[in-house]
């Protein structure tokens, strides 16, 4: 297969990909039927920061509604930040519009959760690739034809299919058409919008070693934005937890998994159910009281101190409730937004929120 | 004592598209007080085996071809609509996937539970709301006298869910089926339904079906397991062993192609290759045989019955002792299932066998000789290969 063209690539090698400090995104709740009063705002995003490093997975794990698919479109430019602000390559993208903005779009691209929803019906396979060849005026029609081709081939897909519909294709193999289409401008960064979530269990898996396929391959940059947390360590290096708009602990995957700081994080990962029944009777589960508030009323101070159970722990302490914890950092990469962060590790819940694995491996464990 | 027992249960969909066979032959009993998991992708026929078991297929399409259903010693494929209406929710409850679907979104809480109670048990309208009252402080949710008042739209989906836990408990039934009871939900609010459904079942000494395609869920709330496939049980074990010792290469690919929490990080995944099969087609072979690993020719002729993995041995359909059935020509050996893939010499699997074993030779359905296309308007014309000239182009009168 030839080499994919590297055409257009931004030139400065060093430094992160992308910056992304004190992002907001709001999004205005309005009242009346012809002039809609401004009543509030739903805190979406609320001041998040994190770095991109070239070439590695950043995974972004939270519940529906804590604000991470807004995080990943926000960073892509399709809304525009109400606050923060994106560097990309060096370029600060915050307040790009027009064509300058669809330029920077070449070298960031998306995938979406719903490859039902994400693909035009009325287009064909190789158009739906194509299009984004046409929208930047790459290369030929000859040209592009053949690279369409190409990168069916390069996603698994026989490149003979690209006259038929989507709707002629499995969920796994329109996933494949989406990641064919977010490679067709050889792009930097790929924010992944729970690109698995949707396909069947023994799909996900050929979709997620196509992904790491193609990281290494074409030293792709990942966001990958999911909930699922097994799936998030599994593909990435570094993993962001999110509660109501705000990131509460950033650290290496395996750091995260091992040593969780945060209260939520803990719960979070021992929330996730284990395939093996020797491990789920020995667990300790940390189960949280009531529902993910509402982000357009978030609870001040710490978001999280409704439902945390290390501050019932400590008496409910009433810092959580007035001040903000700031993301602050414990050891190297290491990042967590707790005012009590110390006094987590120790306690039998952060001890082993997973449980260590049955030696000889996956299928042990009787 | 064997509360339900499935025999050779066959459901067919009529569809404008032909008919769907959507469970093939599946037999299983579940025991007073036992937790069977059902696990299966989308289509595999786990929900469709439940909603015949409930007479909820929707109709005309969906139709029991075969087989019986027998709940505590009634055969309910014969019982009539009547009968059927009194049994359901009293004797055997279902929670659905999507709480929202399924509460009437025009009714409060108060009038769906009361009318539920009132339709089963020879209770006053005060009664019933103070039964109400009692079975949503049961399922956790806050002030439960102010909530009845509330319409299920004013609930969060994890506080729906534990309405529908309420609402299904409230007679008391000796089965529940729960169908995907979690998977709208985030993960700690699935924590918390999934302990409530747990502790309340078990209190009760209720049996419950959970069917779930995630293989987390059932390993941590469940005694036994089917695995099903294209309307088939490839597998059933009791969960222990059937997570220790997977023979059936489709749940031996399951396990492979998640990844797992507390596994060690970065190990590959090994997905199973291909996509479910199309329930349009009469199953011929085994239905697994295009997407497995370990298929041998066997495997594309004749579909394997579920049989235990130890011959001899009489078998046991229920508890803790059921036995390890399988149904696969070629299984996997104990290190082969553990690795995820074949690990002797020289295998490879079976092709597609051009001709059945019995050596008939397959009629072509189709056959084209010099086939031409012309299109007119673009270039160049497309000519399939065989094409020895190009014919005059058509007149106006041949063209469509």
């Amino acid at each position: 297969m030839s080499a994919l063209p590297t055409a257009g690539r931004p030139s400065t090698a060093g430094g992160p990909l992308l910056e992304v400090s004190d992002l907001r995104m709001f999004f205005p709740i309005t009242q009346g039927i012809v002039i809609g009063r401004h009543v509030g705002d739903v805190r979406a995003v609320d001041g998040v920061s994190l770095t991109l490093r070239r070439g590695e997975t950043l995974g972004l794990v939270g519940e529906s509604g804590c604000g991470k698919s807004t995080t990943g479109r926000a960073i892509v430019r399709l809304y525009r930040p109400t606050g923060g602000r994106i560097v990309f390559d060096g370029v600060d993208i915050t307040r790009l519009e027009g064509a300058p903005l669809r330029r920077m779009r070449r070298h960031m691209q998306m995938i979406f959760q719903d490859p039902y929803a994400s693909l035009n019906p009325r287009m064909t396979a190789a158009g739906i690739v194509g299009e984004p060849l046409d929208i930047h005026g790459i290369g030929t029609s000859r040209e592009r034809r053949e690279r369409v081709r190409e990168l069916f081939e390069v996603v698994g897909l026989d490149p003979d299919y690209g006259e038929r519909y989507p709707h002629e294709f499995s969920g796994g193999q329109r996933q494949r058409i989406g990641v064919a289409r977010a490679l067709a401008v050889n792009p930097d960064l790929i924010v992944a919008d729970e690109p698995v979530s949707a396909l069947d269990v023994s799909i996900q898996a050929q979709i997620i070693n196509l992904l790491e396929r193609l990281q290494g391959q074409f030293g792709l940059t990942y966001l990958f934005i999911a909930h699922d947390l097994s799936v998030v360590r599994h593909i990435s290096d570094r993993i962001a937890v999110m509660y109501l708009g705000r990131i509460v602990e950033i650290a290496g995957s395996r750091e995260l998994h091992d040593r969780p700081l945060h209260p939520y994080s803990v719960a979070l990962l021992s929330a996730v159910p284990i395939p093996d029944p020797a491990v789920e009777a020995r667990r300790r589960r940390v189960i949280l009281k009531g529902d993910v508030p509402n982000p357009a009323s978030p609870p001040p101070g710490c978001h999280f101190h409704t439902r945390c159970w290390l501050r019932e722990r400590l008496g409910n302490p009433a810092e959580c409730e007035t001040v903000t914890p700031p993301l602050t950092e414990r050891s190297p990469g290491h990042a967590v937004a707790c005012h009590f962060a110390e006094r987590i590790e120790g306690t039998p819940e952060a001890a082993a929120p997973v449980s260590a694995v049955a030696p000889g491996g996956r299928l042990a464990g009787s | 004592m064997t509360l339900l027992s499935v025999r050779d249960l066959v459901v067919r969909f009529r569809t404008h598209d032909g008919t769907v066979y959507a469970v093939n032959g599946v037999s299983f009993d579940v025991d007073e007080g036992e937790t069977l998991g059902l696990v299966g992708e989308s289509g595999c026929g786990k929900s469709v085996t439940n909603l015949a078991v409930m007479r909820l297929l929707p109709k005309p399409a969906g139709r029991v071809e075969g087989g019986r259903v027998v709940f505590e010693g009634q055969d309910l494929t014969r019982l009539s609509e009547a009968e059927m209406r009194d049994l359901r929710g009293k004797e055997i409850a279902m929670i659905f996937q999507d709480p929202m679907t399924s509460l009437n979104p025009v009714l409060t809480i108060e009038e769906q539970m009361v009318e539920t109670i009132r339709a089963h048990r020879a209770v006053g309208p005060r009664e019933a709301r103070d039964r109400a009252i009692e079975l949503l402080g049961m399922v956790g949710i806050p002030s439960p006298e102010l909530r009845l008042k509330n319409y299920p739209h004013h609930f969060s989906g994890g506080m729906r869910q534990r309405v529908m836990i309420a609402m299904a408990l409230a007679l008391e039934p000796k089965l529940l089926i729960a169908d995907e009871p979690t998977t709208a939900l985030d993960v700690t609010i699935q924590a918390q339904v999934l302990e409530l459904l747990q502790r309340l079942t078990a209190e009760r000494g209720t049996a419950v079906i959970l069917i779930t395609h995630d293989l987390g869920v059932v390993a941590g709330m469940t005694r036994r397991i089917n695995v099903m496939y294209a309307g088939f049980i490839v597998e059933t074990a009791p969960t222990p062993e059937l997570f220790a010792h997977p023979r059936h290469p489709y749940t031996v690919g399951l396990l492979h192609s998640i990844p797992r929490l507390d596994g060690p990080a970065g190990e590959p995944l090994i997905p199973i290759e291909g996509t479910p099969p199309d329930l349009r087609w009469a199953p011929v072979g085994c239905p697994f045989a295009p997407r497995c690993a370990w298929r041998v020719a066997q495997c594309w002729d004749e579909n394997p019955t579920l049989e235990p993995l130890v011959t001899g041995v009489p078998i046991q359909m229920t508890g803790a002792r059921a036995t390890h059935r399988i149904a696969c020509w070629n299984p996997p050996t104990a290190e082969e299932a553990s690795a995820g893939r074949p690990l002797r010499e020289g295998f490879v699997p079976a092709p597609l066998p051009t001709r059945p074993s019995d050596g008939r030779a397959v009629a072509p359905l189709l056959e084209a000789e010099d086939l031409v296309v012309f299109t007119p308007g673009r270039d160049p014309v497309t000519a399939l290969p065989g094409a020895r000239s190009l014919p005059e182009p058509p007149g106006p009168e041949s063209q469509p």
